[in-house]
């Protein structure tokens, strides 16, 4: 088995993207977007399975680049800048490709019911089969660059993804706003690859791992290399200070939330370290900052979820919150727990959005917290979907989220107390106190939603901002199937089916996966620092860490759930007479920490207005300029004026007198 | 085959008269025929090059034209000047196409002018004599003055004679500055010779003094030309006030003259100036991104933005231009700018007058979400702006990633805060290009009132506009090969980059020597501080440290 077939895995959701494009032509073509991206992200994902027992395992200590790499053409060769459209497969690749593709299978699916009717169908599909595409490039790019390439190619997704409902102008502003935060972390990638280009002379993955694996001493320019990466990773997935787009991203249809900003491209960031950890640990200051942005990011995340009222807004907040974790994990060198967490959260935060899109779909629109109780008669499967989603990200015991958030946090607090540094073990602290919050606003929300006294306003709108808009102009109103949701109702098999299995991950894929995903990332270049993390000699008060950890989060999860049972299902009232209490610090988190309008006040608008300022000093040269031609000659006439004014007598004694100069002049020069 | 240049350069001229003698309905497939041959020609021309020795002057056609002194019609190509060419015979169709409905009061002036004008900038591409190569250039200015004052908007005449003033006065100075190199080569022989090559491999001889002079005159009339800031302010008022296809022309070919003329020019005879000011140049460079792209941002009309975009944009082209001394990567993304700012900005020029055909109007509080109505514009809009603001796999890409990177690693001239700085750019242009679609492309749909320039055809009744149709058939094969080309240069650019290669190394190898030779100088000291030998930034095997010897082996 060779890898050449590795080659179509980006290319077979490109070609469906264009066909899908094609599709957008004729109305009668429309349908046929989604099994043709379904069939495209599924033939990807088969080819991953089928390559697999080709890859083999990466060591940077000893690289050796064929088996790993595929070459299509090259792209850019410039001098010994060389940038090939070649592949990189080794298993940290192939982790990433399951569940991209994965993942991506099970959401076209649903979407394929969730989008029926929807005008933008086949745009929908093309927008997706196209993420496939990059996606799947940055993850198997076998350079830098081409990670660029796949790196802004999913951002352009995203944009042109939550600017789906382009008639909405919060949707646009989501869609712009989530564009340019992006750029500027991208901005620190370019300068990145452009300082490891002038460092190391190559901009290939395996030669620049291999590289920076062998470096002795580190220079001023290798410490900086991984804090330009860091920032390309924190815009990308969503971390403090760039985290600012996600929660607006959720403008989005609900498919694409659950793809593009839970399961996989926010998690490009958490990637894009690991894979390069060698990089990064040229820098000893490097990873324990990526540590401590997730973990802060993390709990700050946490914080806000808890005073938000709509729902995919919570869960963009937890996806940023668990994306912390995820950095916190790569940050203490623990690439297995951080890749785990990203591998569950897949599963689980997929289903968590999917759900959500579900009582999004049968509420016509509604997503606000206060306006929806009691779901569970009229949705039951969604209700134990969800739940089996909830579980798993507050970290019940037993279910995915538990094993691999522990993992994180376990291994946070074997660094710090082998190595005696306060600042891990704050960290740890820092994890748990978050671990708490996530129980209670997930369990917040489901019990909100599900359980108590059924009651809940239906949205104004049918879930297709864009057709029910539409709906008003005759011509095409024969185009959208208004579905006539009168009332809360379950969804169709065709839409449960994908939550069903993602569900099955969100429970079991922490207790069976661990040590197939442990395998995979210790034989990748993740692994170069996993081999040489610490061994647990540590003990927290005689436990073994892991254990004792175990059992912590145990505990803070099933505190956490029960605190949400009591103030949101049992005695909601007592919710409300504490959120009075409180009415500052609830006003505070309702509005996220004002982080949005300060950006705006520090940075939007005095750039904006140096850009006006700009704008008249240009017109300012124009017109000065032009003003300054025009009036120089008029200035030489005004100062020869009062010459002209027709006085025979001023003209003669003035031809007198040259003639009497001249005369002097030609004397002069005769006489020397 | 060797006529095929001169046949390409003079066919637009020669046909250019006929459009007096013909039928109004057939002027648009007059034009659109000698453009198109016009193209075939070029085409013709690339497959009779010979790619393997790019950086030699191929096709050479002399004709005698005043001999007693040293002027000749030396026509030639090398890789460049192909590229360009192509690049021009390639949009000029699409303007033509493009004009179809735009024009419809003095058809045969336009398309007189249009034609002169592909002429003009075709011969200053491929000439190869300096005098001949400035009346070229110089003949630019005329058919475009008369494509903005007669066929612009409200502005025009104002447009048109800023204009030509600055222009005309810049180059007047250029001119100077190449008779100065001219004399200097006579040596007091009084045997003039003009020819460009001679005139470059003469000019190694002029002293530094005399170089510094040299290069402020060729940059007076080039940087103009370019515009590179803050000479730049003749530009936005042109573009706005031009005709769609002036604007394309304008945008696409004209100001690729400055930065071609720096390239042919500037480095290779003023190398030890270069070296000394290119700091500076990079500097206003910068400035210039970064202010135009703020101004852009501040725009209210459509067309107005793209202009000031242009000037952004030409500001990453200059940049890569003197990121020169270590690589070729700078001057190698330069040129490729050069091309695919041609494309992508054309296009966007193209996609706006389309607009401006419907509504009658380019203010951006006039129009939101058309989207809506005409999806299949729409696609191309956004297309292009992706392509403008350097999306990769997309061409804007290539050329904006290599200059940077050149800018980066190019120590002896620029180096990495110009880099950095220059890269906020690419915040920049998002920033305003998601702006503009933002405004015109997405969010609810908005009209202008209907009576807003209140064309006859328009129903009084409406108080807004009525819908605009989407793209026909004519339009859409206007846009598609220009999109085309985006993804075509943006997925495979090799071919392009290799052919560039050696005539770029030709043209920049005095600069090269320079660099090397100030390398060599100071090579001992500067390896023993530590901060350079901490950011080591040239590739060792250049580096003058490693076998200082070897400085000039080149």
């Amino acid at each position: 088995m060779t890898l050449q077939p590795a080659i179509l895995i980006p290319w077979l959701p490109a070609l469906s993207a264009g066909l899908c494009g094609l599709c957008c032509v004729r109305k009668s073509w429309r349908r046929l977007a989604a099994p043709l991206t379904i069939g495209a992200i599924f033939a990807s994902f088969l080819l991953a399975v089928l390559v697999s027992p080709a890859v083999k395992p990466f060591d940077p200590a000893e690289p050796d680049l064929a088996p790993h790499v595929v070459t299509l053409f090259s792209w850019i060769h410039v001098g010994d800048f060389r940038v090939d459209m070649a592949y990189f497969l080794d298993p940290l690749t192939l982790l990433m490709l399951m569940v991209v593709c994965g993942v991506g299978t099970l959401v076209a699916v649903y979407a394929a019911g969730y989008m029926a009717g929807d005008r933008g169908y086949a745009r929908f599909f093309a927008g997706v089969s196209l993420f496939i595409f990059a996606m799947t490039t940055l993850v198997m790019a076998d350079n830098l660059v081409l990670l660029y390439l796949g790196w802004e190619g999913v951002g352009l997704c995203s944009y042109l993804l939550i600017g789906f409902y382009y008639q909405k102008p919060s949707a646009v502003a989501a869609a712009k706003k989530a564009f340019i935060v992006n750029r500027i972390g991208d901005l620190g990638f370019a300068l990145g690859i452009f300082l490891i280009y002038s460092t190391f002379h190559t901009v290939s993955l395996a030669e620049v791992l291999s590289l920076a694996h062998h470096v002795e001493e580190p220079t001023t320019a290798h410490l900086w290399i991984p804090f330009l990466l860091m920032l390309g990773a924190f815009g990308k997935s969503a971390q403090i200070p760039l985290y600012v787009w996600l929660p607006d991203a959720m403008e989005g249809p609900t498919p694409v939330s659950a793809l593009i900003h839970a399961a996989t491209m926010v998690t490009a960031g958490v990637y894009m370290i690991a894979r390069l950890l060698p990089v990064f640990e040229l820098s000893p200051y490097a990873l324990p900052t990526v540590a401590i942005v997730g973990a802060v990011t993390a709990l700050f995340a946490a914080t806000i979820a808890l005073c938000q009222y709509d729902l995919k807004r919570i869960y963009a907040y937890s996806t940023i919150s668990q994306l912390g974790y995820m950095f916190l994990g790569v940050g203490v060198l623990s690439t297995v727990g951080g890749m785990f967490h990203l591998f569950t959260h897949a599963f689980f935060k997929a289903l968590l959005f999917l759900t959500a899109g579900s009582v999004m779909h049968a509420l016509a629109g509604q997503l606000d917290l206060r306006k929806i109780s009691g779901l569970r008669t009229r949705m039951p499967i969604t209700c134990l979907l969800m739940l089996f989603g909830c579980l798993a990200l507050a970290g019940f015991p037993f279910t995915a989220g538990f094993f691999s958030k522990d993992l994180i946090l376990a291994d946070v607090l074997v660094r710090g107390l082998s190595l005696h540094q306060p600042l891990y073990t704050t960290l740890a602290v820092v994890g748990l106190v978050t671990a708490f919050l996530t129980a209670f606003y997930t369990f917040r929300l489901w019990f909100r939603v599900f359980l108590g006294p059924t009651r809940y306003e239906l949205g104004d709108e049918h879930h297709a901002a864009d057709g029910a808009h539409a709906a008003g102009h005759a011509a095409d109103a024969h185009d959208i199937k208004i579905e006539h949701v009168h009332d809360a109702h379950e969804m169709p098999w065709l839409m449960n089916a994908p939550l069903v299995v993602l569900a099955v991950g969100a429970l079991f894929a922490g207790l069976f996966c661990k040590s197939w995903l442990a395998g995979l990332v210790t034989q990748s270049s993740a692994a170069a620092a996993a081999a040489h993390s610490l061994h647990a000699h540590a003990t927290l008060c005689g436990y073994d860490p892991h254990l004792a950890m175990e059992f912590i989060s145990s505990a803070v999860a099933v505190l956490g759930i029960a605190a949400a049972a009591y103030f949101h299902w049992l005695n909601r009232p007592a919710a409300d007479s504490v959120a009075a209490r409180y009415r500052g610090l609830v006003s505070l988190l309702n509005h996220k920490y004002y982080v949005d309008e300060i950006y705006d006040a520090l940075i939007v608008r005095p750039l904006r207005a140096l850009g006006g300022l700009c704008f008249v000093l240009d017109r300012l040269i124009v017109e000065g300029l032009v003003a300054l031609v025009g009036f120089l000659p008029r200035l030489l006439g005004l100062g020869l004026q009062p010459t002209q004014q027709g006085a025979l007598q001023g003209y003669g004694l003035g031809m007198a007198a040259g003639i009497a100069i001249l005369a002097l002049l030609i004397a002069l020069a005769l006489g020397t | 085959m060797n006529a095929l240049i001169p046949l390409m350069t003079l066919l637009p001229l020669v046909m250019a008269p006929v459009t007096f003698a013909l039928l109004a309905y057939k002027l648009n497939w007059h034009a659109l025929a000698t453009t198109l041959l016009t193209l075939a020609i070029s085409i013709a021309a690339a497959f009779a090059f010979d790619w393997k020795h790019a950086d030699t002057l191929q096709l050479v056609t002399v004709w005698p034209w005043i001999s007693d002194f040293g002027f000749t019609f030396s026509f030639g190509v090398d890789a460049i000047s192909l590229c360009l060419v192509l690049l021009t015979t390639f949009l000029m169709p699409l303007a033509v196409l493009g004009s179809f409905a735009a024009i419809q009061e003095r058809r045969r002036e336009f398309f007189f002018w249009l034609l002169m004008l592909e002429s003009a900038m075709l011969g200053t591409f491929v000439a190869r004599d300096l005098i001949f190569f400035y009346i070229c250039f110089e003949f630019t200015l005329i058919p475009l003055f008369f494509l903005i004052g007669i066929f612009g908007s409200t502005q025009r005449l104002r447009a048109a004679r800023v204009f030509f003033l600055y222009t005309f006065t810049g180059s007047m100075l250029t001119l100077a500055g190449l008779l100065f190199v001219a004399w200097h080569a006579t040596g007091g022989s009084g045997r003039w010779n003009f020819d460009i090559s001679y005139l470059t491999a003469a000019a190694q001889q002029l002293s530094y003094p005399q170089q510094m002079l040299v290069l402020g005159a060729l940059l007076a009339g080039f940087a103009v030309k370019v515009p590179l800031f803050p000479l730049h302010t003749w530009l936005p008022l042109a573009h706005t006030e031009a005709p769609t296809a002036g604007s394309v022309i304008l945008a696409g070919v004209l100001l690729k003259l400055g930065t071609y003329g720096l390239l042919r020019f500037a480095l290779p005879m003023t190398p030890q100036a270069i070296v000394a000011l290119a700091p500076y140049i990079g500097l206003i460079a910068v400035i210039g991104i970064l202010y135009t792209a703020l101004i852009c941002w501040v725009q209210k009309d459509l067309k107005k933005l793209i202009a000031y975009s242009s000037v952004s944009h030409l500001g990453f082209c200059v940049l890569g231009l003197f990121a020169l001394g270590s690589n070729l990567i700078g001057p190698t993304g330069s040129v490729l700018y050069m091309i695919n700012h041609g494309l992508s900005t054309g296009a966007l020029f193209l996609c706006v007058g389309m607009i401006y055909e419907r509504l009658h109007t380019r203010e951006m509080r006039h129009m939101q979400g058309l989207a809506k109505v005409m999806p299949v514009w729409s696609f191309f809009m956004v297309f292009f702006c992706l392509a403008s603001v350097g999306l990769p796999g997309l061409n804007g890409f290539v050329g904006e990633f290599l200059t940077l990177l050149g800018a980066y690693t190019s120590p002896h001239t620029l180096g990495q805060p110009y880099a950095v700085a220059a890269g906020f750019g690419m915040i920049f242009a998002a920033i305003y290009i998601l702006y503009m679609v933002g405004k015109v492309v997405f969010g609810p749909l908005v009209l202008p009132p209907a009576d807003l320039h209140a064309p006859a055809t328009t129903p009084a009744g409406p108080a807004h506009h009525a819908a605009p149709k989407d793209l026909n058939f004519r339009e859409i094969v206007t846009l598609a090969p220009l999109a085309i080309a985006c993804l075509a240069l943006g997925l495979y650019p090799q071919p392009v980059i290799d052919c560039l290669q050696s005539p770029l190394e030709t043209l920049t190898h005095p600069v090269t020597s320079v660099v090397q030779a100030q390398m060599s100088a100071q090579g001992p000291v500067t390896a023993v501080t530590s901060e350079e030998k901490n950011l080591p930034d040239w590739p060792s095997d250049t580096s003058p440290l490693a076998n200082p010897g070897d400085a000039e082996h080149r």
